[in-house]
């Protein structure tokens, strides 16, 4: 395991190297550029000061030099300092993440949970009226649109019911909460765009996962365990589930990097102070630093997240091991 | 029914909505002390919440609850003091005396003096934010530790002056904070120190800035609220549904969707205000390259002008809420402006005849074609540019329209000069000079430079007129110039107003004295209260 650990860490390296370069030349290749955005919103009228902001802020290199520069600095783990926002990258990335590991991981939950849930039941319930019925409810949260879904799940839990605040991540005029309070409070706001971001991913597991049991489910294996007298659900359960999990942990490796990609239009939506809506700002003021810096990083964790899925394959299923 | 400033103060059905608002039924009714307000604005969360050379709407939004001006100018485009108590023009107006106002501290408890105003004139607004406006300044200097004399080296009229005062570019900033280091990159201007009503204390970024009230702020009882919010949305969609759940109180600058307002002031919970942006006027403009031909045709652009129906594009894209565009120096500036201009009637007929008569006819493949930019940092102008390529494929023009994005829009208008017609926009204070003015003088062309002089257009008349508009200290003269100028810049047409559109500030009904200001945006907002 520590052998396989090591080679996928080794084999992240260029990887990441990669990304960085590509990712650097694809925006440069934008038209446009940061400083055009700033002397615009800066209404700077002076072309002497243009010129001295360009050297300021190392515009004035050539791009090679620049991006040389660039992966010298990421080596020693300085993504470069954002003049937009007058702080670090790093920085501006450390103050977004949390929110969005906590979006994504929220919604991944329910995913997993009400997709694994319908996948099974749907399975066991095969060409019935729940088959059917959770059939549609996937073709629907697949189809629909996680913006559109988030202002009809605002209209009417947050403005109609009132059980749920309309955005943010926590009570913003409520001072001095107690941690209880505090986590039970960004709960409350987590809900609705936890659901609006996961709902979609649930319809994916649930597809996915009532083909998978429909499949194990047909084994000999199976047959065998329900010949020995076991329990419908100790069969479906501790048997075919274990077996049937494997495309969908193979499908939360893939996704990972999609939800990152899902949650800016959420968070969007829900004024979640995510790093969605820094992205957006960033790409849309061509802000390099911080558009490579959240690229960057948002790589290295889905590659450490798909570490972790090459190790859970290996705890799941021994063949892989013998292998 | 459209709702525009006018029809709100005229409008009959329009009574309970103008009985929330300030200057009328309530301006008698005592302010009360305490409570939060929530605010935010149809726009995204600032880079920082002060940018020195400005930054665009939104720094400026949060920037100018701490700090403050010397001036401010008013609805009524009276002048009020703010940090300045009077303003002094010598004979020859080649220099003014400011007389600050006294016993006002930085919210750091250090007091503020006349070396704070030097310090801010000649090492902040004019290398940095006010820029060209200030070209003539030669020297501020403390005559004593609350009196400051700016000094020129031409004649520099008084209304000029004051609106450098008064302008987004004259925040005074603390000298004892800002003199070591960079002032653009001082890591104060994410938590700024300023005289004005509200104290900085957190900013949750995504999220929302928090500002509490100063406590020995130089007006007496004010500011009137505890606590001030500024939150940001995204999506209009979403600030709807927090005006609807009763997460926000207010918003400026066309919060919510046009279409949604008329329903919010139905139901008697809303008020939708379309004063307070006098001198923050925003219109969308057409801007014609004249260094390309046809354009170059002063004939050819007045064709034009009568090929687009601007009055579609107020009812279609803005919803009523707007006008079609004269002169350069919008409506809203009671002072300068003049609908005594050349108008062009939406007149395909006449368009077509106009460029028959200039030898663009009808050929095989049309008359000529037209790269046609709309600038796409308004998502209406993206509308607009398809009434605009309707418009001209009617009189036989063939369009090719793109909608690039902000920064591709920049370069390609103002580096590149890569457009035949750009629609793009502008926000006008009332006084014209630079800010309009530079779109039509020969000192306006700078390439690089955004919201200058891009379509190349320069005649010795105009710059001498501009020129002449620039140093006149009659008020009476001054005015009869800018009049004159709105009508040449009309008569040439490189560049014009297509539509003057609303901006509207919605509010609960219990917020009062929303719109005060000519700017209210960006004012200070320590007479805001809660009637609860």
């Amino acid at each position: 395991m520590l052998r396989l650990l090591r080679r996928r860490l080794l084999q992240g390296v260029p990887l990441i190297l990669g990304v960085i370069i590509m990712n650097f030349l694809l925006i440069q290749a934008a038209p446009g550029s940061f400083l055009d955005v700033m002397s615009a919103e800066s209404q700077v009228s002076d072309p002497a000061m243009l010129e001295q902001l360009r050297v300021t802020y190392g515009m004035d290199q050539p791009v090679w030099l620049q991006l040389l520069k660039y992966i010298w600095s990421v080596a020693r783990l300085d993504f470069g300092f954002s003049y937009r926002q007058n702080m670090p990258v790093l920085a501006v990335i450390m103050a977004s993440l949390p929110a969005t590991l906590v979006l994504m991981l929220a919604s991944l939950l329910i995913a997993l949970l009400l997709g694994v849930t319908a996948g099974v039941v749907a399975a066991v319930k095969v060409n019935t009226i729940w088959d059917n019925l959770l059939s549609f409810l996937a073709v629907l949260f697949f189809a629909a649109p996680s913006f559109w879904l988030g202002i009809m799940l605002t209209v009417l839990f947050a403005v109609k019911l009132g059980w749920v605040p309309v955005g943010g991540m926590m009570s913003i005029t409520a001072s001095n909460q107690g941690v209880v309070a505090t986590v039970l409070d960004v709960l409350h706001h987590l809900a609705l765009p936890a659901m609006a971001l996961g709902l979609f991913y649930a319809a994916v597991y649930a597809r996915v996962m009532r083909a998978a049991m429909l499949e194990v489910l047909s084994l000999d294996f199976i047959r065998t365990a329900r010949a020995k007298g076991l329990g419908r659900w100790r069969v479906v359960l501790a048997h075919g589930l274990r077996n049937a999990l494997l495309p969908i942990v193979t499908l939360f490796g893939l996704q990972f990097g999609t939800v990152l990609g899902g949650s800016i239009v959420v968070e969007t939506v829900f004024s979640w102070p995510g790093l969605g809506s820094v992205m957006l700002d960033s790409v849309s003021s061509r802000n390099y630093p911080v558009v490579l810096g959240v690229l960057v990083f948002s790589s290295v964790v889905v590659i450490l997240v798909n570490i972790a899925v090459d190790l859970a394959y290996l705890r799941l299923d021994p063949r892989i091991r013998a292998r | 029914m459209p709702l525009s400033r006018r029809s709100i103060l005229a409008g009959g059905s329009a009574a309970a909505l103008v009985a929330g608002l300030p200057g009328f039924a309530r301006a008698q009714a005592t302010p009360k002390r305490g409570g939060t307000l929530v605010a935010t604005w149809g726009g995204f969360e600032p880079q920082a919440l002060f940018v020195p050379p400005g930054g665009g709407t939104s720094p400026f939004f949060t920037s100018t609850k701490p700090l403050e001006r010397l001036l401010a100018l008013d609805q009524q485009l009276n002048w009020q003091p703010l940090l300045a108590e009077r303003v002094e023009a010598a004979g020859d107006f080649r220099s003014y005396t400011v007389h600050l106002r006294r016993g006002v501290t930085w919210h750091d408890g250090k007091n503020f003096t006349a070396d704070d105003v030097v310090f801010s004139a000649m090492q902040y607004w004019k290398p940095l934010s006010v820029g060209v406006a200030l070209n003539a300044l030669t020297a501020t200097k403390a005559l004593d530790s609350h009196t400051v004399r700016f000094e020129f080296d031409r004649p520099v009229p008084e209304f000029f002056f004051r609106s450098v005062l008064a302008g987004q570019g004259g925040l005074v900033i603390p000298k004892h904070i800002y003199e070591t280091g960079n002032i653009v990159t001082n890591p104060i201007n994410n938590t700024p120190i300023g005289t004005g009503p509200w104290k900085y204390k957190e900013w949750v970024r995504g999220s929302h800035v928090e500002y509490v009230r100063n406590d020995n702020y130089w007006m007496n009882n004010q500011p009137y609220l505890d606590r001030l919010f500024i939150r940001w949305w995204r999506d209009p969609a979403s600030r709807l549904a927090a005006f609807e759940s009763n997460a926000l109180d207010l918003g400026c600058f066309n919060p919510v969707p046009m279409p949604e307002v008329d329903r919010l002031v139905r139901s008697n919970r809303f008020v939708a205000d379309s004063k307070g942006y006098e001198s923050s006027a925003w219109c969308s403009t057409i801007e014609f390259n004249t260094r390309k031909a046809p354009f170059d045709k002063r004939v050819v652009r007045q064709a034009l002008m009568h090929a687009i129906d601007r009055q579609l594009v107020v009812d279609t894209v803005f919803f009523k809420r707007g006008r079609p565009g004269l002169n350069p120096i919008l409506s809203a500036n009671k002072l300068f402006h003049t609908a005594d201009v050349p108008k062009y009637d939406f007149n395909p007929a006449k368009a077509a005849q106009m460029l028959d008569a200039a030898g663009l006819r009808k050929g095989r493949n049309g008359r000529f074609s037209v790269n046609l930019l709309a600038a796409g940092w308004f998502e209406e102008n993206g509308k607009i540019g398809q009434i605009v390529q309707q418009g001209l494929e009617d009189v036989d023009i063939t369009v090719n329209l793109s909608v690039p994005d902000r920064p591709t829009s920049l370069k390609r208008i103002y580096t590149d000069y890569d457009y035949d017609i750009a629609l793009s926009n502008y926000t006008a204070p009332i006084e014209a000079v630079p800010v309009i003015s530079q779109y039509y003088v020969s000192d306006g062309i700078a390439k690089g430079v955004a919201f200058r002089n891009a379509n190349g257009f320069h005649t010795p008349a105009m710059d001498d007129l501009v020129g002449r508009l620039t140093v006149e200290t009659d008020p009476v003269k001054r005015t009869a110039l800018a009049h004159e100028f709105g009508r040449q810049a009309a008569t040439e047409v490189p560049f014009l107003p297509l539509v003057e559109f609303d901006s509207l500030t919605v509010a609960r009904s219990d917020v009062r004295n929303i719109s005060t200001g000519s700017n209210w945006m960006g004012e200070g907002w320590a007479d805001l209260w809660l009637d609860r």
